[in-house]
């Protein structure tokens, strides 16, 4: 049976790892902060997937960007994809060379929809994930957003979203900027701004703050994996005990032997 | 050396209140009256409650445009959300108070200039600030209290501005005895008097403070509750607003965020994971820690009962927190509290020493090291 | 320059380099290479990829890398183990981008899944799935029944191959999650993105 994943989402900007609430940036850590409390290495194996994001909102460094994905993702066996801010194949290939398996993108897919077609065919549907920010207006209407989310689209995130469906990428990642970062739990209803046909995988994101909200999320036929970007509520083993916890309550989850048996 | 002992506290089974909390009480469960108010709250009659609110605001609701009532406010996210709700929800004219803080830091004036141009008419107390210096000096060797003299000020300041300006009703945010843990006895109760403030925010012994602070009464104007004379014939109900409707901090931040311009630190507050609470002053850093001296628990302890009792975490995932961040050493603020209290590093160390539970910490390299870890 | 331990097939289609790392956990000393004339002689090789059949079998012919290939594993017995795109390549014939020739060391063709096959689950087929190894499977020797690998791809070779060792996983269709014939492995997974299990899997390909 295809399992549900548990995706980890770090954030990246100019060198330090950030929470985000609601798109606004909170510095939490570096590298090594990461490595420490999250014992990366040992991390790697609570979680089916890491995605990377560049989210910095000045000029990014891309350079600097590709090597700290390098570092993250050494010794780190699970799918990874990456990206914010690709703005060509040269780029994409660049994150593909230095530890990505994928590529997410999230501006383009309203303003170069050429670049998407571009990096499909360049490395396969396969390799793009497509990412859209939507938040909730008070009148209960979602809209798009690009630019991390600094950018509201004209027209219902309905229209916009039957739009982008007809791009070709493998996944898309569906983030409610009104849960981001709060902790409060996935919004099970963005899911409803899909069209009835649309095939493929769908990973949910924003809200997520403890093991019972990622349940809630797999547990809806609707989605295939949840995401999850709280670096503060799954420090430490935080990661770790989410997932043995969901294994534990039956959710289909991949299993595998612990990290000790593996090494040579 | 003589404690390999772990001292004999304990922590709600539910967040992390530590027994050693002033007031604090337990269930059989092991669950703390933060807690216990927590579950309570899902089923209380809120719209009782709501109503009692809509009838007090009709009854002083101003038809002449003045004032009706007064919010002190910091620019911070409890402040800003109570004056929104009485002013875009009610219908009220509320009038904004903010008493100065020593210390104010860039932020906090930038978030409450940003509160002030969302539409708000606002007076600023700004209390002798020597005379603060010398109350808050007090406060933080006699009480261990760093902002003493401001915590007088929020209190009697901002009740003496109501009377003299005849605005019948003080809505403070939270109480924060029956939210975070400590004394029950206002839970079911709306109004409250002087001498509770006195009693339990002051946490009695004020009066001495500024008694043998030897300032004249002229100097302690905005430091001095009214008399019984001054207040008598005078219409003044204070209270919480956190007894009408359910208290939520993180829907205060939300809402403070997307309609009084409130902005977050770029990083990690000293001692906690958050970003967006407390901006306004250098010394809560270091009351919060006088706190963790005094009882075992810092701001994080706090932050994390917070997101547990939303419902954004679990037990587990706040003790990882917890023994992250709490009860960091202030570093980054120790030379202003140095220049600000005109205290030798060995005076302010013995400030510490004094009021540091020593059942909980042992010195280490010059430090206080804790004895416990969060469990 | 003498027998070559352990070969990766660097032909320009996709992620070498978290093979590589894993061979390196492993403690194996994988070296990358795009010379025929080397990989003719290798003792062990492992041809990744990810994208299109077509692309890459153009891209294998034009270096002659394809020969090279076929010589080491049919003159000189040396062992294979196609990943993903690498092991479709196997195959005789890939339909993406059109009819391809594939390596031609296992007898069967690569085709999409079907909308029939697939009753509405979706494509591509993405994430960890259970696989169940073949009786007497060298790659999944000291395994777990039906451990979970990462699959994704959204063509399959079928998983009746006769006169091979084929271990199965099923999106609404059996297919063939990984391969066996002698000394030519493939798998339809990626073990270098499958956790321990992968590691494990790559551990007994390079014991064989």
């Amino acid at each position: 049976m295809l399992r549900k994943r548990l995706i980890f989402t770090l954030l990246y900007d100019n060198g330090q790892f950030m929470l985000s609430r609601n798109f606004r940036l909170q510095r939490v850590g570096d590298i090594l902060w990461l490595e420490k409390n999250y014992n990366f290495s040992k991390i790697a194996f609570a979680i089916d997937e890491l995605i990377v994001l560049d989210v910095s909102r000045g000029e990014k460094d891309f350079e600097a960007f590709c090597e700290s994905l390098k570092r993250l993702t050494e010794g780190c066996f699970v799918p990874i994809a990456a990206g914010g801010g690709i703005r060509s194949v040269r780029q994409a290939r660049e994150l593909l060379r230095s530890g990505a398996d994928k590529t997410v993108v999230n501006t383009p897919l309203f303003q170069d929809a050429d670049l998407v077609s571009a990096l499909a065919s360049e490395f396969g549907q396969q390799c793009v994930v497509a990412s859209v920010d939507v938040q909730m207006a008070s009148g209960g209407d979602y809209r798009c957003f690009h630019s991390n989310g600094g950018q509201g689209l004209e027209g219902s995130a309905l229209q916009n979203l039957s739009v982008v469906e007809r791009l070709p990428f493998g996944e898309l990642y569906l983030n409610s900027m009104n849960r981001d970062g709060t902790g409060q739990g996935y919004d099970i209803s963005t899911l409803g701004l899909l069209s009835a046909g649309f095939s493929r995988p769908v990973i949910l994101a924003g809200g997520a703050g403890n093991a019972r909200h990622l349940a809630e999320g797999l547990a809806d036929s609707r989605v295939d994996a949840v995401a999850t970007a709280h670096l503060f509520n799954f420090v430490g083993d935080g990661l770790q005990s989410a997932r043995k916890q969901l294994l534990d309550e039956g959710v289909n989850l991949a299993s595998w032997a612990e990290v000790e048996n593996a090494s040579a | 050396m003589s404690k390999n002992q772990e001292p004999p506290v304990f922590w709600c089974s539910n967040c992390l209140n530590m027994s050693t909390r002033p007031r604090i009480t337990f269930d059989d469960r092991g669950w703390c009256n933060a807690c216990q108010w927590m579950e309570k709250k899902t089923t209380l009659d809120w719209g009782a409650r709501q109503e009692e609110l809509k009838e007090i605001l009709d009854k002083y609701r101003s038809r002449t445009g003045g004032f009706d009532c007064i919010v002190p406010v910091s620019g911070g996210k409890d402040g800003s959300y109570v004056s929104y709700q009485l002013k875009h929800e009610h219908g009220m004219h509320p009038l904004a108070v903010t008493v100065t803080p020593a210390l104010a830091l860039d932020l906090g004036n930038k978030n409450l200039r940003n509160y002030i141009d969302s539409g708000y008419n606002h007076i600023q107390i700004n209390p002798d600030a020597r005379v603060m210096q010398i109350l808050n000096r007090q406060g933080f060797i006699e009480k261990g209290f760093p902002y003493y003299g401001w915590l007088i000020a929020i209190q009697a300041g901002v009740v003496r501005l109501a009377v003299n300006l005849n605005i019948p009703l003080l809505f403070y945010g939270e109480d924060g005895e029956v939210e975070y843990g400590g004394s029950t006895e206002s839970q079911n109760r709306a109004m409250y008097d002087i001498n509770y403030m006195k009693r339990i925010y002051l946490e009695g012994g004020h009066e001495k403070v500024l008694r043998s602070s030897g300032l004249s009464d002229s100097e302690l104007y905005f430091f001095l509750f009214p008399s019984e004379a001054e207040l008598a014939g005078r219409q003044l109900h204070i209270t919480h607003w956190s007894y009408f409707e359910s208290w939520d901090p993180y829907r205060n931040y939300l809402v403070a965020k997307e309609h009084c311009g409130l902005q977050e630190a770029e990083a990690n507050n000293t001692g906690t994971f958050t970003n967006f609470s407390q901006n306004d002053q250098a010394l809560y850093a270091l009351h919060t820690y006088m706190m963790y001296l005094k009882f075992g628990f810092g701001r994080a302890t706090q932050d994390a009962g917070i997101e547990i009792r939303r419902g954004a975490m679990k037990r587990d995932q706040a003790i990882n927190l917890v023994r992250l961040y709490d009860g960091h050493y202030p570093e980054e603020f120790i030379e202003t509290y140095l220049d600000y209290y005109q205290m030798t590093p060995g005076e302010f160390d013995a400030v510490l020493d004094k009021w540091v539970n020593r059942d909980l910490f042992a010195k280490s390299g010059g430090r206080w090291a804790p004895l416990f870890s969060a469990r | 320059m003498g027998v070559s331990e352990t070969l990766v097939i660097d032909y320009g289609m996709g992620n070498i380099w978290s093979v590589v790392s894993a061979l390196r956990f492993l403690g194996a000393t994988p070296e990358v290479c795009s010379d025929p004339g080397r990989v003719m002689r290798a003792r062990r090789l492992v041809l990744p990829g990810v994208g299109s059949f077509r692309r890459a079998m153009e891209s294998l012919q034009s270096s002659g890398m394809d020969e090279a290939i076929r010589h080491a594993v049919l003159k000189e017995g040396s062992a294979l183990l196609g990943i993903c795109l690498g092991m479709q390549l196997l195959g005789s014939v890939g339909t993406e981008d059109g009819e391809t020739k594939g390596l031609g060391l296992i007898d069967k063709r690569v085709d999409p899944f079907t909308s029939a096959e697939l009753s509405g689950r979706k494509i591509p087929h993405i994430g960890f799935n259970q696989v169940v190894p073949a009786p007497g499977s060298r790659l999944f020797q000291g395994f777990p029944e039906e451990p979970d690998f990462y699959f994704v791809h959204s063509y399959r070779m079928p998983a009746d191959i006769p006169g091979a060792r084929v271990s199965r996983c099923n999106h609404g269709v059996d297919f063939a999650a990984a391969v066996e014939r002698e000394n030519v492995f493939g798998v339809q997974f990626h073990p270098e993105k499958s956790q321990t299990n992968g590691l494990a899997l790559l551990k007994n390909f390079l014991a064989v």
